[in-house]
């Protein structure tokens, strides 16, 4: 097969009701789609999410990066048969085709190369009609996927705590940043009980001095881990913020490559790392920082981008499904954020969090193009 | 514990969002386009098509106080109510019939049955059939009650700038009638139920808020990206 065409969509999908944390507010998903057509008339689709304030990027520098610099790289390209050693080795070496993420000034094109990357590996495993399990082999047959309830009132949080809970999930992440942080904790502990597994994420909101604080007043409330408590910066201050905190700690923002996955190791600068395939660059260079952690005793946590389509989703959960061990996963809100999902399928996880292991062909889910045409703003021929 | 004044607050909120969207104004006043009446009358027939089988799922979980009540608004909606009734999904067809869009009819028969399979596919949100239960019966109910206020002023629009006949229109004729007692009936079964399966009134309007968070007429009737324009989703990021 040789890749002929691509085409991206940029989306603007309303979510069901918005969704903020302590540095944005969103009430529609800005998903980037790519889909590419090999010259045997079999489709991939990939998708990303630009994050200005994670990458650099946006959807204008996304589509631009996409025709300008990646695509021209891989047109034409006959990535050979999928068939031959599936096998997670197999995968990377695949992603390979795709140059690595460029970095320009402030911004790093990983989210570009994973909506290209995604799509070439659909692609490539549709034409050989093989499911991306055939090289990630699932652990797990059930997915368990976290709630996250984003910022807001007391009361808000509350309420949302209280649709959680009848939702039956035993994960919970919350937004934090604000000055009534603890009051929310607090309602959400009281309604969701002591069993219900509680996390924070403050994207970047303290100082290292104020999330040390932060973090041992929340102590008490049992916290099993806090993510991004400081912007994306110096490691010294992580590594200062981990030493003093009685909360492990989680990297975000501060994690976009291998680069930073095995500075962050070396300088032990936190207990787990969110890894996430739109802001590392691609399926490959998820698995390989992925490694990294998992041999260094790093724990984990698949993250998810807001506003992330099934196709997004689908991949994340093979990530997910396939890792021996797992801490937490986030994504898969579906229909539970956007008004309308791209997919056949329906993604969204279920009662306790729970949803299964894809088995179908590529990333298991099958994209309505007139889907994609109905929610796209701009649509860019590759 | 009722939690009626709770739902019926959020219904009235939902169909002043609906009587005023940009979409339903246009059809009331004559200014939409023939292409936007009949998207409007696709989106009802498609949204209303399968209700005697949503109200097929009601009644099997439906509590013994408003078994009665709900076999009731089935049977009519299925026509056998009474001697020489007409189901309502054949009055759909008589309003499609009737706007001359019966060769639509089964391309919206197909996405009819389509919704109901996707909404039969999905994984349950919740941990029992209590909970979907009552969501069903908040959803149904919610449509009720909006046709039995709103069916006869779209009837009006129709019949005046859509030029659809008194026979085409029974659809809406019938609901603006039926409809005020269905609802009305509607709120005591939602009472029942929760009464029924003891639901802590904190669960129940926590149910009947997640049922709610969308607003499901403009959804149905005009599709997500009007719903999107007119709950402000849309607008560019803060």
């Amino acid at each position: 097969m040789r890749l002929e065409s691509a085409t991206a969509y940029a989306l603007r999908i309303p979510f069901v009701e918005g969704f903020s944390h302590s540095t944005k507010s969103r009430t529609f998903s800005d998903a980037v789609v790519v889909k590419v057509r090999s010259t045997a008339g079999v489709d991939g689709f990939g998708e990303a999410l630009p994050r200005p304030y994670v990458t650099g990027e946006t959807v204008d520098t996304m589509l631009a990066h996409l025709k300008e610099r990646l695509w021209p790289r891989v047109r034409g390209i006959d990535p050979g048969c999928a068939a031959e050693n599936p096998s997670p080795e197999a995968l990377l070496a695949f992603s390979e085709h795709v140059p690595a993420g460029e970095v320009e000034r402030e911004t790093t094109h990983n989210a570009s190369r994973a909506a290209l990357e995604l799509a070439l590996i659909d692609c490539w495993l549709r034409s050989a009609k093989l499911s991306t399990g055939a090289f990630l082999p699932p652990e797990r047959g059930t997915v368990i996927y976290s709630g996250v309830i984003t910022t807001g009132s007391v009361e808000r949080t509350a309420k949302l705590a209280r649709q959680m809970r009848l939702l039956g999930l035993t994960r919970l992440k919350i937004k934090v940043g604000a000055a009534d942080d603890l009051e929310r904790l607090r309602a959400v502990r009281e309604v969701v009980g002591p069993e219900v597994s509680l996390r924070v994420d403050a994207n970047g909101a303290w100082d290292p001095q104020q999330a040390v604080e932060k973090l041992r007043s929340m102590e008490p409330l049992g916290i099993a881990a806090a993510e991004q408590p400081i912007p994306r910066g110096d490691v010294r201050d992580l590594v200062k913020v981990s030493a003093e905190s009685p909360i492990p700690i989680m990297v975000d923002e501060s994690l976009i490559s291998t680069a930073d996955a095995e500075s962050l190791i070396s300088a032990r600068a936190c207990q787990y790392f969110n890894v996430r395939i739109s802001k590392c660059g691609g399926l490959g260079p998820t698995i390989a920082i992925a490694k990294l952690a998992l041999e260094s005793g790093v724990g984990l946590q698949v993250g998810s981008q807001v506003g992330e389509t099934a196709i997004l989703s689908a991949a994340g959960r093979h990530v997910a499904a396939w890792l021996p061990d797992v801490a937490f996963v986030e994504g898969s809100f579906g229909k539970l954020l956007l008004s309308q999902d791209v997919s056949a399928e329906d993604i969204s996880f279920g009662y306790g969090g729970e949803a299964p292991a894809l088995k179908g062909v590529g990333f298991g889910v099958r994209v309505l193009e007139e889907r994609l045409r109905r929610y796209a703003t701009k649509v860019v021929e590759l | 514990m009722s939690i009626r004044a709770f739902v019926e607050h959020i219904y009235q909120e939902q169909i002043d969002a609906l009587t005023t969207c940009n979409e339903f104004v246009a059809i009331e006043v004559g200014s939409a386009s023939k292409g936007a009446y009949d998207a409007f009358l696709a989106g009802v027939i498609r949204t209303h098509l399968t209700s005697p089988q949503y109200l097929g799922f009601l009644f099997s979980v439906a509590p013994p106080a408003a078994k009665e009540r709900i076999k009731h608004n089935m049977l009519e909606e299925l026509g056998y109510e009474e001697e020489g009734g007409e189901s309502h999904p054949d009055l759909l067809r008589k309003l499609a019939k009737g706007a001359g869009m019966e060769a639509q009819l089964p391309e919206l028969e197909r996405q009819a049955q389509d919704n109901l399979r996707e909404a039969a596919s999905g994984r349950l949100m919740y941990g029992t059939l209590k909970e979907a239960g009552l969501s069903a019966m908040v959803e149904i109910n919610a449509f009720e009650y909006m046709l039995s206020r709103v069916a006869s002023r779209v009837a009006r629009a129709l019949e005046a700038y859509r030029g659809l006949s008194a026979d085409a229109l029974l659809w809406f004729t019938h609901h603006s009638e039926v409809d005020i007692q269905h609802a009305e009936e509607g709120f005591q079964s939602i009472d029942d139920f929760v009464e029924y399966y003891e639901f802590t009134e904190d669960d129940a309007q926590t149910i009947v808020e997640m049922t709610l968070r969308e607003n499901a007429f403009i959804k149905r009737y005009f599709g997500e990206l009007s719903l999107g324009r007119a709950a402000g989703m849309l607008r560019d990021e803060a």
